[in-house]
């Protein structure tokens, strides 16, 4: 570390808040808990590729904190994972593998692997031994045709034709084991993942909101945020809205802003003579 | 008891018509023991660019002086003003860096992004996961009480005006059913040409 | 048919009697005095067992908790003050909760720690003290009433009732303030204050209490303890409930919401500074 930047920080997990934290917790402070995306997400292989889905429910503790989060993250330009679990650890890994797979791509001049991808992120969660709580469904199409993977939390990984994770698993999975068959059309491949997510959010209280979907074929992607609203939040019949002058306030301050007009220092040559 | 509620504090930010509040109580505690009311929770963080920080008090700094560093030296390297979006994405990997040990504040953004002054509101929880909403966020002890006074008060399109009595008052009714927060409250109108900070007049027990 | 035939118990009454399970559920019926113990040995020490789940956590009972109470005896009598917040962990669950029991027309008690406890044992008194009146055809001294409740609590003594109550009342001997808790304490006593915030009612309180105030006076130190307790302790608040026992019984002088009190009290002290400038 640099004397004149002190705080720049080293890569890697810090630690230094964990003895602190322990004492915390000994005194009998619970540590709190973190958002977790307690979801549905699937995964399936047809004809030309593979399509991915999730709901859009992020939940902390028994709280609702997210209406509408993305869970479909992107990898690479023809790779998308799916992910559940601590949403912080699901959108953190998820971007740095993917940033990972644009240097590989551009030091190796060809489109990245999903088997690569599939590698990088087993690799990663097993150096955590499972503390980093994110179960992923890894789909892509490559050179070798389309790829759909599910990574768990300790790092081991499975190919597998179609699949599901999060808490709403059991319902999704059991939409794809009695419709899924190879070689679907894309127009079916949707609607059973469009069902399939659907049956996580209604039977699952931990999944819920909107359904998402992506569909990656050879060379195209068509990444459908909010394909379908499972569940439309009622209109209010009439407004609560407060009238002006409701609040009682004690003091007022306005800070005007002014636009700070940007100049650019034009570099001048240093004097040699 | 969670590390969270040790000092107390509520929060909210909301996005209104070319305008974001964000509110927060006043009160800086120790579990049951009101020591002060008029401690700072929310940092002004750029001309458009306001962060709360509820949660551990002594966290609240530390985070607040950690961002507030790296900050100024994006500003001082690229010789322009962070965006709330960067902003967000910045505070969240230095929350994320501290994954396993981590910091005790669930952060809210408020600002407008610059040149376009369209709002941005986000808030995370404590390590780093960015949420953000096309209507309001919440944070702090009274977090439970706040989605539902948000949820029912909360409408598009308000003016500031407007943004300003909603915020307030979902604030104040929220902080009222929370034993730990409250003791007055400041509100933050966020618009192009000006920001309007007001104290409010609430109950003081 | 039936509900009793279809689940196929019509001769359960027979049987059993309801009467007797009446007698055995619910024994507070007709006892008052005795609370369902759990059916297992050495009750007071394996009771704490029993808020644990299977897994060893403690399962979270957030009975409602935190008050600020205070009695105080002068020459005019008595004066109760106390404040009305009821909450369940950190969740106000009333802003309006009346803190003051009315078991006669001479005898007060006040509530602090667990409402529902507090809330049934006075009535247990208030039963008992009625009893008494009409076996010995006198009204009962504050000495004995306090009595009874020490008593009637210290038969649970360790099993997790929680209560700190102040009783106050006019009898044969004159004035009297009694301080009665559940862990079988019983005192009397000329100055108290209970619960969460009685710390800081307590430094208001003696600072200006003297034996020679004037009613008006006690009322209003009274009033501005408990009020400077609900400013700085974040489990009391609410309305401030003003009582006095005279010799002609107690009066309810009167209720002040605290945030009232709050910008009254700020006025009166700017104005204040304002003259001495």
């Amino acid at each position: 570390m640099s004397v004149l930047c002190p705080e720049i920080p080293t890569p890697g997990f810090s630690f230094e808040n964990c003895k602190r934290n322990a004492v915390l917790e000994t005194k009998g402070f619970a540590l709190p808990k973190a958002v977790k995306t307690g979801t549905t997400i699937v995964g399936i292989t047809y004809k030309d590729g593979v399509i991915l889905g999730a709901d859009t429910r992020a939940t902390e503790d028994t709280t609702v904190a997210d209406k509408n989060s993305e869970k479909i993250h992107y990898l690479a330009p023809n790779m998308y994972c799916c992910g559940a679990g601590t949403a912080a650890d699901t959108e953190m890994t998820t971007q740095m593998i993917s940033s990972q797979l644009e240097l590989h791509k551009l030091y190796t001049n060809r489109v990245a692997r999903v088997c690569t991808a599939n590698q990088l992120l087993k690799q990663y969660l097993f150096r955590y031994q499972g503390y980093v709580g994110a179960a992923l469904i890894l789909g892509g199409v490559d050179v070798e045709g389309p790829h759909l993977y599910m990574i768990y939390p300790h790092g081991s990984s499975d190919k597998l034709p179609y699949g599901t994770m999060g808490s709403g698993s059991l319902a999704a999975i059991a939409v794809f084991e009695s419709r899924w068959r190879p070689d679907l059309e894309e127009q079916e491949g949707v609607q059973l993942v469009r069902d399939a997510i659907a049956a996580g959010i209604f039977n699952d209280l931990g999944s819920g909101s909107n359904i998402d979907l992506c569909v990656i074929r050879k060379g195209s992607v068509d990444y459908k945020r909010t394909f379908d609203e499972a569940n439309k939040k009622g209109v209010k019949q009439a407004s609560y809205r407060y009238p002006r002058g409701a609040t009682s306030v004690l003091s007022t301050r306005v800070v005007d802003i002014e636009e700070v007009a940007v100049q650019r220092i034009e570099p001048e040559r240093m004097e040699i003579a | 008891m969670s590390i969270l509620a040790y000092n107390g504090g509520a929060m909210v930010a909301m996005k209104g018509e070319n305008c974001v509040s964000i509110a927060t109580d006043r009160r800086f505690g120790i579990q049951a023991q009101t020591i002060a009311t008029n401690f700072e929770k929310v940092f002004q963080m750029g001309p458009h660019l306001y962060v709360g920080l509820p949660g551990l008090a002594t966290d609240t700094q530390t985070v607040m002086e950690k961002l507030r560093f790296r900050k100024n030296l994006y500003e001082l390297k690229e010789n322009r003003l962070m965006s709330p979006k960067v902003f967000a994405a910045m505070l969240s990997n230095l929350l994320y860096e501290k994954r396993f040990g981590p910091f005790f504040v669930e952060p809210v953004v408020a600002g407008l992004m610059p040149k376009t002054y369209e709002p941005y509101i986000c808030n995370m929880d404590l390590i780093g996961c960015i949420n953000p909403p096309n209507d309001f966020v919440v944070g702090g002890t009274a977090s439970a009480q706040l989605y539902g006074m948000c949820e029912a008060l909360w409408e598009p399109n308000l003016g500031p005006e407007d943004l300003f009595e909603t915020t307030s008052q979902a604030l104040i009714n929220a902080f009222d059913r929370d034993a730990i927060s409250g003791w007055g409250a400041t509100v933050y109108i966020i618009e192009k040409d000006k920001v309007t900070i007001k104290n409010l007049k609430t109950r003081m027990d | 048919m039936s509900l009793a035939d279809i689940c196929n118990i019509s001769d359960y009454d027979s049987n059993r009697g309801t009467k007797n399970d009446f007698h055995q559920m619910c024994t507070n019926f007709t006892s008052n005095m005795s609370l369902g113990v759990p059916p297992f040995a050495n009750a007071v020490a394996n009771i704490g067992n029993m808020a644990k789940d299977d897994s060893g956590r403690s399962i979270k009972i957030n009975f409602d908790h935190g008050t600020t109470t205070l009695g105080f005896m002068y020459k005019g009598g008595v004066v109760l003050a106390v404040d009305s917040r009821a909450t369940g962990g950190q969740f106000i669950g009333s802003q309006t909760m009346k803190k003051i029991v009315e078991i006669n027309d001479f005898l007060l008690g006040t509530l602090a720690g667990g409402a529902a406890d507090c809330v049934y044992w006075d009535r247990v008194l208030a039963k008992q003290c009625r009893m008494y009146e009409l076996r010995n055809r006198e009204r009962i001294s504050v000495a004995a009433a306090s009595k009874l409740m020490a008593n009637m609590v210290y038969n649970y003594k360790g099993m997790g009732l929680s209560m700190g109550m102040m009783l106050a009342g006019w009898d044969k001997r004159g004035p009297q303030l009694y301080y009665v808790d559940s862990d079988g304490t019983r005192t009397p006593g000329k100055v108290f204050s209970v619960g969460s915030g009685s710390i800081y009612a307590m430094g208001v309180l003696d600072s200006g209490y003297k034996w020679d105030l004037t009613d008006d006076e006690a009322y209003d130190l009274g009033r501005r303890s408990i009020y400077h307790a609900t400013h700085r302790d974040a489990y009391s608040g609410g309305i401030v409930r003003v009582y006095h026992m005279k010799e002609t019984g107690w009066v309810h002088i009167d209720n002040n919401d605290c945030n009232d009190l709050h910008y009254k009290y700020k006025a009166e002290k700017e104005d204040l500074e304002n003259t001495i400038i």
